[in-house]
């Protein structure tokens, strides 16, 4: 994407923002709630239309292509799975939305609920799943239409600390299995860094784009190192005790 | 005991029109002052049963006309509500849609029959159908406004996201999603129809004559029975509904 | 595709929801100013200076009123004795057991025939008379003071109730719930409030705020109903919509524009009765 713009009314949401996402790289996008994030997504998925700027997806113009058929899926902070649909079904549904049915169907239903260890779930409805079981059967739901690209707004965000452990370690396995090309967005400095291959720090709708993770760790804007102080002050003041 | 007495009250109370009527539309003769009928009838009933008299035709109207604008104003209502939910000027959209819901069926009605007779459907079931759907219609926007909600806004992202068709948002999501809201509409716009009076009047010209119009005929002629048997052909078939399906009354109100 | 799909579903409420009736009111007010219809004089404001001259909808708008005003109040009262009388702690007596089944069956009644029911109770050779006779409770049955086509409008007033007693009692039922006003009762309690001060100070308050915005539609569809007070009300004065359709469905012609007077001034109020609810924000905007 190329000089992306948008304003609500007067107020700029993004100013010329510029980024480009390699083929199955996990990009981490830094950002607080309200640095324009969630627009920068929803312009990228087709939801919104940015004021000015282009995008591309292969070299191809996508500005224009309706969300349906533009391959990018955007998933929000809920799962947002179906209620009246159980896990398989959920798991199912961009497949039949593509009239793919039979074995081939099932084959590839199958294997995705395997590789996201949800084989006991499979005939639950939502609502008798955990916050983890119901984040992954989304990921399930994005992943097995082989988006060309997948954007992840805060997808741990109402997930307790040890489960968002186990899903960053699964996200990157099931990413690294489907060669899974992702803008992965987060408030969390930590989780940033655990899931990006490169990193970006979007603040008041500018985005600024580190080429690795030394450089990025290294950037006083980002806050690792104040980090890193706290907890060495806590570490000096307790070695004499 | 004072609370299983005022139970009893309140229960007789509310069973005591149903009482009343049907005990009437069976009365063969019920002079003054008999607290109960004389004698008893069953031909009036007979007749409704095996169609003849005007009676069991009115019912056929009736059926018609409600069952039509209660799916019109469902299905009208549920596809442009969400355009309306969704709009920057929606409490502007929402007032105009509580206009016609708030005007007197008859004030609606005596402004609506130019509109009707300019288009040639004054005193026909179709204008019937049509000026009580728009009555209705106001009402379905209003129920709707309760489930285009940030969440559908959300799923309906994602299906786009996905890959779905409008067609296939429809079908696969958000009708099975609005399931309980689309039955509780159809049920209440058909109840709307149902009940209604002052429109069918004006726009039908008296000569649709549904259930309603049918007790006010009976009533001029000074036909007690027949009026009470007309009222219980309109009392029963949404008592029956009511008792089967109590939550559908109160779910949006 | 969702801005064209957007213009489309917008474009079918306009053209069955706001059309219409814009076009129809316009119609009427075209016509009460003699600018329509068969008899078109010209631009004139006979029809006006008569009805706003005239007494006439003056007590129709103060009947109305009356009946309208008496109906919420009676409805809400008896609503608030039915659905706080019959709780228990535990649950909502409402809900469950023959009251619950037995309330709902008014809901079942058209306003036509709860209008003809109230008739033959109520008229002087009807239900109630018979029974007071055969009771001994009355002597001769012409000094039975008949209840319908009364002065006070009582028939009409108690046919409205009738409908809308057992909708307020299971309305209120449902709120008590969805506003929780028993654990809010329960922490009045505990800050010391007799039960008599949480009644009349917590749950009543609550309940009548939060039904606000349906007690004033309910007040709306009373002002303009029809086919209970077409039966069960005297010559004159009529109530508003009773009066409309006379002046509409006379013969005189010259009537006619007055009856669109009548629908315009009605429909103005009403909507100045909404407008407020909006403004206030009691409507869900």
């Amino acid at each position: 994407m190329r000089g992306i713009s948008k304003s609500f009314g007067s107020e700029p949401v993004l100013a010329d923002v510029s980024l480009a996402v390699e083929h199955h790289e996990t990009v981490s996008v830094l950002g607080r709630s309200g640095s324009g994030k969630t627009t920068l997504l929803k312009i990228v998925a087709g939801l919104e239309t940015a004021d000015r700027g282009e995008l591309r997806l292969d070299g191809r113009r996508i500005d224009a292509v309706p969300p349906q058929t533009r391959g990018v899926v955007y998933l929000y902070q809920e799962p947002l799975l179906f209620p009246h649909l159980d896990v398989w079904e959920n798991v199912a549904f961009g497949l039949r939305l593509r009239g793919v049915g039979g074995e081939d169907l099932n084959r590839r239903v199958r294997e995705m609920i395997a590789s996201l260890e949800l084989e006991d779930h499979a005939r639950k409805r939502p609502h008798q799943l955990s916050g983890g079981q119901r984040q992954r059967v989304s990921f399930g739901r994005a992943l097995i239409i082989q988006p060309a690209l997948l954007l992840l707004d805060e997808p741990f965000g109402n997930l307790d600390a040890e489960t968002r452990t186990g899903m960053q370690a699964l996200f990157k396995r099931v990413a690294a299995a489907y060669r899974i090309t992702s803008l992965f967005v987060t408030h969390d400095l930590k989780e940033a860094i655990l899931m990006g291959d490169r990193f970006a720090h979007l603040k008041a709708g500018r985005l600024r784009i580190f080429g690795d993770r030394a450089t990025f760790a290294a950037d006083p804007e980002i806050g690792v190192m104040n980090e890193v102080h706290f907890w060495e002050s806590l570490v000096v003041r307790k070695v004499p005790s | 005991m004072a609370k299983k007495a005022a139970v009893a009250l309140v229960v007789s109370l509310c069973g005591l029109p149903l009482a009343v009527l049907a005990v009437l539309s069976f009365a063969g003769a019920w002079p003054f002052p008999d607290v109960v009928p004389s004698h008893w009838t069953a031909s009036r009933w007979l007749d409704v049963l095996t169609g003849r008299g005007g009676l069991a035709a009115s019912f056929g109207v009736s059926v018609l006309i409600s069952a039509s604008v209660a799916l019109l104003s469902t299905v009208l209502g549920f596809v442009t509500s969400k355009h309306v939910a969704y709009h920057p000027r929606r409490r502007l959209l929402l007032f105009l849609a509580y206009v016609p819901f708030a005007l007197s069926p008859v004030i609606l009605g005596v402004c609506l029959l130019y509109v009707a007779i300019q288009a040639g459907l004054s005193g026909t079931v179709a204008g019937v159908i049509l000026a009580q759907t728009i009555f209705a219609y106001g009402f379905a926007i209003v129920l709707f406004q309760g489930l285009w909600s940030p969440r559908m806004r959300a799923f309906e992202d994602l299906v786009r996201t996905l890959g779905g068709s409008t067609w296939q948002l429809y079908a696969r999501v958000l009708v099975p999603l609005a399931q309980e809201m689309l039955l509780l509409c159809f049920f209440q716009t058909f109840l709307i129809s149902w009940f209604q009076y002052g429109l069918t009047v004006l726009v039908g010209g008296g000569q649709v004559k549904t259930l309603t119009l049918k007790v006010y005929d009976y009533v001029g002629e000074a036909n007690v029975f027949y009026a009470a048997l007309a009222s219980c052909l309109l009392i029963f078939p949404p008592a029956l509904l009511l008792w089967a399906n109590k939550r559908f009354l109160f779910k949006a109100v | 595709m969702r801005s064209r799909s957007g213009t489309l579903g917008l474009a079918a409420f306009f053209a069955v929801a706001v059309l219409p009736i814009g076009a129809s009111l316009l119609y009427a007010l075209l016509y009460s100013v003699g600018l329509a219809g068969l008899l078109a004089e010209g631009f004139n404001g006979r029809a006006w200076l008569a009805v706003l001259g005239g007494g006439e909808i003056w007590w129709s708008l103060i009947l109305s009123v009356w009946v309208a005003a008496a109906v919420v109040a009676a409805g809400t009262a008896l609503g608030l004795a039915l659905a706080l009388g019959f709780r228990t702690d535990r649950d909502n007596a409402l809900d469950c057991g023959v009251l619950g089944y037995a309330l709902y069956l008014p809901l079942a009644l058209p306003g036509a025939v709860a209008a003809f029911f109230v008739f033959q109770m109520l008229t002087g050779g009807g239900f109630v008379a018979r029974v007071l006779l055969r009771l001994g409770l009355l002597s001769d049955p012409s000094r039975f003071v008949p209840l319908v086509t009364d002065r006070w409008a009582v028939g009409i007033i108690l046919a409205h109730t009738l409908l809308a007693a057992p909708f307020l009692a299971l309305l209120f039922a449902r709120l008590y719930e969805s506003e929780r006003v028993d654990e809010l009762a329960a922490l009045s309690r505990s800050l010391g409030a007799s039960r008599r001060q949480s009644l009349w100070r917590v749950e009543v308050p609550i309940l009548l705020h939060a039904a606000g915005t349906n007690l004033a539609l309910l007040f709306i569809v009373i002002l303009g109903s029809y086919e209970i007070p077409l039966l069960l009300g005297r010559q004159a004065p009529q109530m508003l919509s009773v009066l409309t359709m006379r002046k509409f469905a006379l013969f005189d012609l010259r009537q006619k524009p007055e009856a669109f007077v009548v629908a315009l001034i009605y429909t103005g109020l009403v909507m100045a009765l909404i407008a407020g609810l909006f403004r206030r924000g009691r409507v869900d905007g």
